[in-house]
């Protein structure tokens, strides 16, 4: 299963001509982004899942990749983490620029039901049936009418202009491989010929040979008798043995030719093998299943001796991908048995997009849609994926798409509100990686702008600069920013606030400072005026609170309540002059005055009388006021200080 | 009711004169006298026959004190006392007059004036008084002051 998965994801890279140059990195996704944070992901998937670049690798350390045949430009698909490890670089697929443009023109495009698209189709069902009758059925061979047939098909099919001409392709090398037969065929003709040949000039030579050794034997016997006539030379013999050197070197002649044909037959051969599995694994890479199939179901009858070994290099990816580790020799028939199961994988999935669809799990719906599609781009069932579903699907990957593109450019706060609108199509979207990952960044950089309010408090401007900084990059829309770039305003026109801050100070108008406060808090750069700032804030704060305490105390009781905060107040009064002297202070007490009208104006008439040597009234006035609010301090002091006067006083 | 006044003190004495005069003067004064002195014991409540003076008001006092203090104005005040303060020999006692429940009248009663009556707490009394003005050591006057001179029990 994990080599299947692998396999989909191999061919959906290679087929979406993504090249070693060409692939973008990881999370990039060809959006121009500013440089991430170490710790920020370079791209999150629909589901949030982040990736990075594999700084691991042998290619990230400098390492030149080995480029050699079908072994170099091969990912392998990890189907744990969607991910592809591919020269040093780890992707994710699904947010592969290459893949995602495809994945978008499919969206846009309108399902191909046109009538050539239907007469293509029929086509290869019918080139398939073809080459499917001839497994089944043992006695069945693909003969030479058979291959012409399939192979005008395969010409009428690349008629069709989505066919890109991959079935002439296809055609043309089964034509060329059929050529490379029939010569190798009248080469092997041609060694039987030249083997009878041979026989023949063998036999003559025999024949001559034999009769020169009867013709010497006979010459031989004449002269031991004494023959007078008996030949001293033999030209006949002569003659006959030059005639035998000529058969035999006719003969050599003819071996040679035998053996130059036999090395041009197996050399043709491989050649043809080589070119043919060579386009089958384009097709196959191309996704062209149906072409893959019918070109290696094809293939057994064209190359007849039984070997249907693919001559890939051992140590290659491609050669990897079809063991499978179990080191069996990869065959053509793999091939077939990979395209069909990707015909059958990717028919599953569009099912099971159909089925997400309909529950609208829009997420999962689309993660396999892609899948379909980088893998199965030309099958029928991809192909007349219908208008409406591909828009509900487009609505969907554009909302991720921003998702991503306001990830790069970190704008979290976008990234939340797309996250929420994919959470309203599809109510299963696992957003929680997400906003995890955003509000962690954004409390980050909130964090930097208190960091920085701080610095500015205690003057510290190189701080404060640092840590605005620091808020920028992490959150760069922040809108707590522009309170940040008010401050640094301020830095520059800071002398005017100074002057008009310590013309306030030295006038005791607190309130008015501490109204202002925001307007004044650039002085806290300024290390002296820091201090009386810190002060103002510090003084006003505890003026409001005292005065809030003092009006809850004011409401507790029509009589008791009002004289109590009176005299409270007088006391604060007494006690610090900016209490005597600050303005909401002293409103508050007219306020209250109105309340404890009997006991106050008791209180200033016995000091008023006392003023006037009036003891005797002063001290029924203090009375009077210790009646209405018996535990007045003022009115028992007043009683005290008085009644000493009178008592030490002498009586006429 | 009128504003009532008990003066005492008054008449010129004459040096000789004719007996008979004398004692027909001395008895007609005794006459006039008994005559007014049993005026004056039917319309008091005191055992001695105070009576407190009526429509005083502390308000009045509180303004200004030193008004009531016209050469031999004497105060009777029908009082409850809410508190005692000695200081020294002296006592300050505030009280509360039946007319004005919610005001105190502050009465200095002197350590030379010895009362025949323990002044206590929550009692009522009759405090016969005078306004005064006093002098302090350092020549401070103190205004309106009301000195009591005798207390009975009410």
């Amino acid at each position: 299963m994990k080599r299947k998965k692998s396999a989909i994801l191999v061919l959906s890279l290679a087929a979406a001509g993504v090249s070693v140059a060409q692939m973008p990195a990881a999370g990039g996704g060809g959006t121009a982004a500013p440089a991430p944070s170490p710790a920020m992901p370079t791209s999150v998937d629909a589901s949030g899942s982040s990736v990075k670049p594999a700084t691991d690798d042998p290619a990230h350390r400098g390492e030149t990749p080995n480029p050699q045949l079908l072994g170099m430009e091969m990912p392998l698909m990890d189907p744990s983490t969607d991910t592809v490890k591919y020269n040093g670089g780890v992707f994710d697929v699904g947010n592969n620029a290459a893949v995602r443009a495809r994945f978008e023109k499919f969206l846009q495009q309108v399902p191909d039901n046109t009538a050539e698209s239907k007469r293509y189709r029929a086509l290869f069902k019918e080139m398939l049936q073809l080459t499917r009758k001839s497994g089944r059925d043992r006695h069945y061979s693909i003969g030479g009418e058979t291959l012409i047939k399939i192979g005008k098909l395969l010409y009428e099919a690349s008629d069709y202009p989505a066919d890109a001409q991959q079935s002439g392709t296809l055609a043309t090398t089964i034509v060329s491989a059929l050529d490379v037969q029939r010569e190798a065929l009248k080469r092997e003709h041609s060694n039987e010929k030249l083997e009878g040949e041979m026989k023949d000039l063998l036999r003559q030579a025999d024949s001559w040979q034999n009769y020169n050794v009867a013709r010497k034997t006979s010459i031989s016997a004449k002269s031991a008798n004494g023959g007078k006539d008996a030949p001293k030379i033999d030209p006949g013999g002569d003659m006959n043995a030059l005639r035998i050197a000529q058969y035999l070197k006719d003969v050599a002649k003819k071996e040679a030719t035998q053996a130059a044909n036999l090395t041009t037959n197996e050399t043709a051969r491989l050649a043809a093998k080589v070119n043919y599995q060579s386009v089958l694994l384009t097709m196959l890479f191309s996704r062209r299943f149906d072409h893959a199939c019918v070109g290696a179901r094809v293939y057994r009858f064209i190359f007849r001796e039984g070997d249907t070994k693919l001559l890939l290099k051992e140590d290659s990816k491609a050669n990897e991908l079809f063991t499978g580790g179990m080191g069996l020799p990869p065959t053509v028939n793999a091939i077939d048995s990979m395209a069909s199961n990707m015909r059958r994988e990717v028919d599953q999935s569009i099912q099971s997009v159909y089925g997400m669809l309909a529950r609208n799990k829009l997420a999962e719906a689309t993660q396999h849609l892609i899948e379909a599609v980088a893998v199965g781009e030309y099958m029928q069932s991809v192909a007349t994926f219908p208008t409406d579903a591909r828009q509900r699907i487009a609505r969907y990957w554009t909302l991720r798409k921003r998702a991503l593109t306001a990830l790069n450019a970190r704008d979290y706060a976008t990234v939340e509100e797309v996250a929420a609108k994919m959470k309203e199509m599809d109510v299963d979207f696992d957003d929680s990686m997400l906003l995890s990952y955003t509000t962690g960044k954004k409390r980050q950089s909130d964090l930097a702008i208190r960091n920085a309010s701080k610095a500015l408090r205690a003057g510290n401007e190189e701080d404060f600069n640092k840590y605005i900084t620091e808020a920028g990059i992490i959150w760069p829309r922040n809108p707590n920013l522009d309170k940040g770039t008010e401050m640094l305003a301020k830095i520059d026109e800071g002398d005017p606030i100074k002057d008009e801050f310590r013309r306030l100070y030295e006038g005791k108008e607190y309130r008015r400072i501490a109204r202002e406060r925001e307007h004044f808090k650039i002085v806290a750069m300024d290390p002296d005026l820091s201090k009386k700032y810190e002060e103002v804030i510090e003084l006003v704060m505890r003026m409001d609170g005292m005065l809030s305490q003092i009006k809850e105390v004011a409401k507790q009781d029509n009589s008791i309540g009002p004289c109590m905060a009176y005299e409270k107040l007088v006391e604060w009064q007494k006690s610090d002059e900016k209490f005597a002297n600050d303005s909401e202070m002293t409103l508050t007490l007219r306020e209250i005055e109105s309340n404890a009208h009997d006991f106050v104006q008791a209180l200033r008439d016995g000091e008023a009388c006392e003023s006037h040597g009036e003891y005797g009234s002063a001290l029924a006035c203090f009375y009077k006021a210790q009646c209405k609010y018996p535990q007045s301090t003022i009115a028992k002091d007043g009683i005290k200080r008085v009644m000493n006067v009178i008592v030490k006083a002498s009586y006429e | 009711m009128a504003a009532r006044r008990a003066r005492r003190g008054g008449g010129k004495r004459k040096g000789k004169m004719n007996l008979i005069p004398l004692f027909g003067g001395i008895g007609a004064v005794v006459v006039v006298a008994l005559i007014l002195g049993s005026g004056i014991l039917k319309k008091g409540s005191g055992a001695r026959g105070m009576e407190p003076t009526p429509d005083f008001r502390i308000s009045d006092y509180r303004m200004d004190g030193s008004r009531f203090a016209s050469s031999g104005n004497v105060y009777v005040f029908d009082g409850r006392v809410e508190s005692i303060e000695t200081i020294g020999s002296s006592r300050v006692v505030s009280i509360s007059i039946p007319d004005n429940p919610d005001e105190r009248l502050p009465l200095l009663v002197p350590g030379n004036v010895h009362l025949r009556t323990n002044l206590t707490r929550g009692d009522r009394f009759l405090f016969e008084t005078t306004c005064r003005t006093g002098r302090t050591a350092d020549g401070k006057q103190v205004k309106g002051v009301l000195v009591v001179k005798n207390v009975e029990n009410k």
